[in-house]
Order: structure tokens, then sequence, then C-alpha cells
């Protein structure tokens, strides 16, 4: 099993969730969930904390990070920070394929490490291995229904579907369309002009 | 002295308060002690301890993005951790942030000479506008002009807090 099919069980469920990706796995989770509420981020690593920060800031919003092995060990400091905020409406989600898949193929540490223990002892209550697509999905919807921050993390397969619609938005597009779709479902003003600013 | 560091941190508080300021990430440092615990101590303020600088400009990016205006309050050493991120991230997706970062190895500083001969140029080489703030009675201004400066050019904007605007031997 490859990402994408853990990907494609959960989307349906997915709602109006915001969610951060990283790496190739934005492309997938675009294919299966097309939202202006997607963001791509370009620091390795930085996937969970974005995600934590806009959760910490909408607490009544679900909010989903899209993690890879890669970059959820770059940033493991990033975890007692979440744990310690524990923002209930934040479902991390970690696909394991113990490699750098977007950097070439080369081996992470993960196939040496438990990235639920390390999650666990950084304090997240729930943090949990599931082994296929189906305990995915009740993973995921048991997480949201509880609203309780929630590690769920699967080993998968390195690759993707070869026919995957390209991204066209860059970072400023997405940026921009990403606070709209907010602002909107929201009912919340973010964006405005310098000079229509109080300050 | 203690009493001049509590307040100056008041007036940084309140400083961040009249900007607009309503999220701040920090990793203390000892001459900011007075500062974090103002912060930590207010009630208005949404304050997210960090464990390392670097994953607080990702929080506040996320802050940003959801309608906060946020700060993140951090020494120099911690500014160095963060450059990563702040180039491809806040820079490379036009994010502001007010970043209060104290001065260590600036002039009569001791024991940290080489982070402060290099903090300046690499903010320089970053392209972030820099102001650093010697006097208490500078705090407000300072604070608020940096600010419409973040949001406006959608970028970060240092300001780098020494010990005689903190009210520190």
């Amino acid at each position: 099993m490859q990402r994408y099919d853990y990907l494609k069980a959960i989307a349906g469920d997915a709602g109006d969730a915001l969610a951060v990706c990283t790496g190739w796995a934005a492309r997938e989770w675009w294919a299966v969930r097309p939202s202006d509420g997607n963001l791509k981020t370009r620091t390795l690593g930085l996937v969970s904390s974005i995600a934590a920060g806009l959760a910490i800031a909408l607490p009544r919003r679900k909010v989903i990070a899209i993690d890879g092995d890669g970059a959820f060990l770059m940033n493991l400091c990033g975890l007692p920070t979440i744990a310690r905020q524990n923002p209930g409406n934040f479902l991390h989600l970690l696909f394991d394929n113990e490699i750098f898949e977007a950097s070439g193929g080369t081996a992470t540490a993960s196939r040496d490490c438990d990235a639920v223990t390390l999650a666990q002892g950084a304090g997240y209550k729930h943090a949990l291995w599931v082994h296929t697509p189906e305990e995915f999905r009740d993973g995921f919807t048991s997480a949201w229904k509880k609203n309780q921050l929630t590690l769920l993390a699967v080993k998968v397969e390195p690759g993707q579907p070869p026919d995957l619609p390209p991204l066209k938005l860059d970072e400023l597009e997405n940026k921009y369309r990403f606070i709209r779709y907010v602002e909107a479902t929201e009912k919340q003003p973010i964006l405005n002009p310098g000079f229509d600013s109080k300050l | 002295m203690e009493h001049q560091a509590a307040e100056a941190a008041a007036a940084i508080l309140a400083g961040l308060k009249k900007a607009g300021i309503d999220f701040v990430a920090t990793l203390p440092d000892e001459k900011m002690l007075e500062l974090i615990r103002a912060v930590e101590r207010d009630t208005e303020l949404k304050h997210v301890p960090l464990c390392r600088e670097e994953e607080g400009v990702g929080i506040c990016a996320g802050a940003y993005l959801a309608g906060k205006k946020t700060a993140i309050i951090m020494q120099n050493a911690g500014f160095l951790n963060s450059c990563n991120a702040l180039t491809t991230t806040s820079l490379q997706f036009q994010i502001p942030l007010l970043m209060l970062i104290y001065y260590a190895g600036d002039i009569g500083d001791r024991g940290f000479t080489t982070l402060g001969s290099i903090t300046e140029p690499v903010l320089k080489a970053m392209g972030f506008r820099t102001y650093v703030l010697r006097h208490g009675d500078e705090i407000e201004d300072t604070l608020r002009g940096a600010q419409i400066l973040a949001e406006d050019s959608k970028r970060p904007v240092a300001v780098l807090l020494t010990k005689s605007a903190l009210g520190v031997k």
C-alpha cells in the first residue's frame, strides 16, 4: 500500500478541514481532496508546526497535517510544543516510507526508531500505528469525533500513481487562496491592504 | 535593576499590544526573563512557548494564515537557528513576523561576541529591516512602526533588544 491509498480512504471524511501537506504527498492530497483549504509547505519539517499554528489560532476548525518521516524526524523539537498546547482539533498524519522520497530516496532513520513512541514521549496522549486503509479511516474519524490531538502513523511503500494532475499553484497563489478560503469559511476578515489598516 | 527590568518588560508588552500583536511565540534568554514572564502572565495574548526557534517560525506562519498578528521573542542564536524557516516559509510565502531578538554580544555584552558580530550582517543578508532598540522611551513607536513595516511588506522585521532597552545589566 502506498500513501495515496491511505489518503483516498479519508478524503471523503475530511470535510472542510484545513490541510497542510509537504513533498510528494501534496499532489496526491490535492488529487483526492481538491480545495483552497490545502496548503503546500516548502520548509522540510515545518508541516506539523504550520498546521499547529493554524489549529491553535482556529480552535473550532479541524486541521490536518500530512507529514512524512523525513520531515517528522527533522522537527522532533516541534512535538513537545504541540503536545503542550494540546489542540484537540489537530490531526497529525504520518506516512512513513523510511526514505527521503522527494530528495532521491536515501534512507531516513525511521527504520530504527518508532515515531509513535517518539510522539508519546513528547506528550501526545494519543498516538498509534495503523496497518490498513480501513484502520486508518477508523482512526481518523475517531480522532475527529473525539476532538483529541492524535498522531496517526502508518508504514507505506514509496511511490505514487503516475498520472496525478500537476499542482498549478505557486506559494503566493496558494497562500492567498488559502487565506481567502479561511476568511470565507470562518466569516472573518484577515487580509486588508495597509492603507485600510487601523494601525 | 529588577524594577527597571519589570518596567521595560511591561512597556514592551504594552507596545506589542498597541501594535496589534495577539499571538507570541517565545524562547527565553536570561536577559529577557522579565519580558517572558510578563508574556506568560498576560491573559490577552496567545502565548506559545517553544523548544527550538525554527518551529516557532512555522507556528507563527500558521497563525498568521488564520488571522493572527504574530511576534516571536528569541535570542540572536535562535534567530540563526531559524534562518531556513525564515527563508523558505516567511520570505517565500511573504508572511509578516515581528521578531524581537535579544542582541547577545552587543557592545559591552560579555561572552557572545562571535554571535554579536554576525547578527546584523546575517539580518542584512536576508533582507530583514532591522532596528536596534536602546532606550525605553523608543519602545512603543519602534514596535508599532516595525509591525506596520512587517504587515505592509509582508516580511519579517527585526527589533534587536539590548540590555539598556530591557533595563538589565
